[in-house]
């Protein structure tokens, strides 16, 4: 149970709408499509080590990609906007390096 | 900016060089700012890429970027603010490079030493003086003479000087060898190209004798299967020829390009190609007593980092001289370093007489030098043109000029004693007779 836990988020997204969510406190992740929003609150308060309010999520249709007259498909992913309590931050390594 | 400079040596100087940290931090930042306009990154429309992702991409790089170059660039002011000439390149080493108002680093370097223009008065300089005199341009006639010599059959014996047809076959021990037989082969008796023992036995032979020589190869005969043994060759002698020596006439000056055929004129073309030869022959003489008298009168130190990059350009003549055979290591310092510190200290000497004593490049003396160089050509006017439209031969010669001009400068001030010699004596001072 507790490696699931480890394996829920994927990764950050990066992006203008999640940097611009960044400014309000709230947190973008790539998660596992199957996750559930306490799982993935779990996950977060697990990893980073802070309180997490809220999570909304969205499954992301993966697009249409064609090669030559091959159709395919990405896979679907989930999508998580993860709002954190009062005064607590993520640090995405955003901070000033030098 | 804060600087300030040690002498850790006699030439050695440590500068410490502050720089406020702000210099480079806005310096990033405006980089940064051009870079956002530029950068492409997925999830982001090109330059809507927010300063903070930027930065987090691109800061650190753009920092060391900045970083050096401020480095270089507060180097090069701190040194014309201190005034100083450093010889070579610095070690820069940082002392603190992170955080903090300002960052420091050291610069340690050679400065070009000061050097004191030596007092040449009273330097003792031996100006061997020599005419061209007339046996001397006989020599040279004899010697053009000895290069136009034609063959006349001749039926007496051969003797030293004659050239000899002749055919032979060798053999050791009644087997013929590789390489011991020739058909008409031609040799000059005395001119030493064969085996000494073979050309001996040769004078005396005449036309139409057929004899059989025994001939000892020497000890070091680079055949290893020939070295020592003694062989018997069979000669077939085809024609014995004795030299002929052109008349000096009309013929013999037409040959050397005298259209007139004067004997006269060629004896002045003569002369006066000795002539020239003699004077720069002279005068390198001189400048070549001057300059070690320079490099014996200063004594200052030396900026390694010249001297090391003229051995490495010694280094590098050197291996091109050695046909460009492949080295398996680089030739060692040591064997250039006497040489390099020569010449790195006549350099810095030359110049600082030059500097000091304010000379400046003599045009009427350049124009004067190139005329007289040019002169020797085929086509005097080609050779001007070429060093007048090409600048890097230009200051050749221009430095050429200026140093003849110090070394007269040194032999005005030292006491020169006239040493009579001979054209011999200073053209080709290791033989005793002509060739």
């Amino acid at each position: 149970m507790n490696s699931r836990l480890m394996q829920i988020i994927q990764g950050p997204v990066v992006s203008e709408k999640s940097t611009n969510a960044g400014e309000v406190g709230q947190y973008v992740f790539r998660v596992l499509p199957d996750a559930d929003k306490a799982e993935i609150k779990a996950a977060i308060e697990k990893l980073f080590e802070v309180r997490v309010q809220q999570v909304r999520t969205l499954n992301q249709q993966g697009k249409n990609k064609r090669f030559g007259r091959q159709f395919g498909r990405r896979n679907h992913w989930k999508k998580a906007y993860v709002s954190l309590a009062e005064g607590e931050s993520i640090d995405m390594g955003e901070g000033e390096q030098v | 900016m804060q600087v300030s400079v040690e002498a850790t040596g006699n030439l050695e100087r440590k500068m410490t060089i502050q720089v406020p940290s702000e210099r480079i931090d806005t310096e990033v930042d405006n980089r940064l700012k051009s870079l956002a306009k530029r950068v492409k990154l997925d999830g982001f429309r090109p330059g809507k890429v927010p300063m903070k992702v930027v930065r987090q991409r691109y800061g650190s790089g753009v920092y060391q970027e900045v970083l050096s170059e401020v480095l270089q660039e507060s180097y090069r002011e701190a040194v014309q603010q201190e005034g100083l000439e450093p010889a070579g390149n610095p070690s820069i080493e940082p002392t603190s490079l992170e955080g903090g108002d300002a960052i420091e680093f050291t610069a340690s370097f050679q400065v070009f030493p000061e050097i004191e223009v030596a007092d040449f008065s009273g330097a003792e300089i031996e100006r061997p003086v020599a005419e061209v005199g007339d046996e001397d341009i006989d020599r040279v006639i004899d010697s053009l003479r000895e290069q136009n010599k034609e063959w006349a059959e001749v039926k007496r014996k051969a003797k030293k000087g004659d050239r000899i047809t002749l055919d032979f076959v060798g053999s050791i021990d009644g087997e013929e060898f590789d390489g011991g037989k020739a058909e008409d082969f031609q040799v000059e008796v005395g001119a030493g190209r064969l085996i000494e023992d073979f050309e001996k036995q040769l004078k005396g032979v005449k036309a139409g004798e057929d004899p059989t020589i025994d001939v000892t190869f020497p000890e070091d005969y680079p055949a290893e299967n020939l070295k020592g043994k003694t062989a018997q060759f069979a000669l077939t002698i085809k024609q014995v020829e004795g030299p002929k020596l052109p008349e000096v006439d009309e013929e013999f000056a037409k040959k050397f390009g005298i259209e007139d055929g004067s004997v006269e004129k060629l004896r002045a073309d003569v002369r006066s190609n000795m002539e020239r030869e003699l004077n720069q022959a002279l005068k390198g003489k001189v400048k070549s007593q001057v300059m070690e008298l320079i490099i014996e009168r200063h004594g200052f130190d030396l900026p390694d980092a010249l001297v090391k990059s003229e051995i490495n350009r010694l280094r590098e003549e050197a291996e091109k001289r050695f046909g460009g055979a492949q080295q398996s290591q680089p030739l060692p310092d040591s064997l250039f370093e006497e040489e390099a510190q020569r010449r790195v200290r006549l350099g810095l000497a030359l110049r600082a007489i030059i500097d000091q004593k304010g000379f400046e490049v003599d045009a009427d003396r350049v124009e004067r030098d190139l005329e007289e160089m040019a002169s020797t050509y085929e086509d005097p006017e080609e050779v001007k043109n070429y060093y007048r439209s090409n600048p890097q031969a230009k200051s050749n010669l221009e430095s050429l000029v200026l140093e003849d001009q110090v070394v007269d400068w040194v032999v005005e001030q030292g006491k020169v004693t006239e040493k009579k010699t001979s054209f011999q004596d200073v053209m080709n001072p290791n033989k005793e007779s002509t060739e």
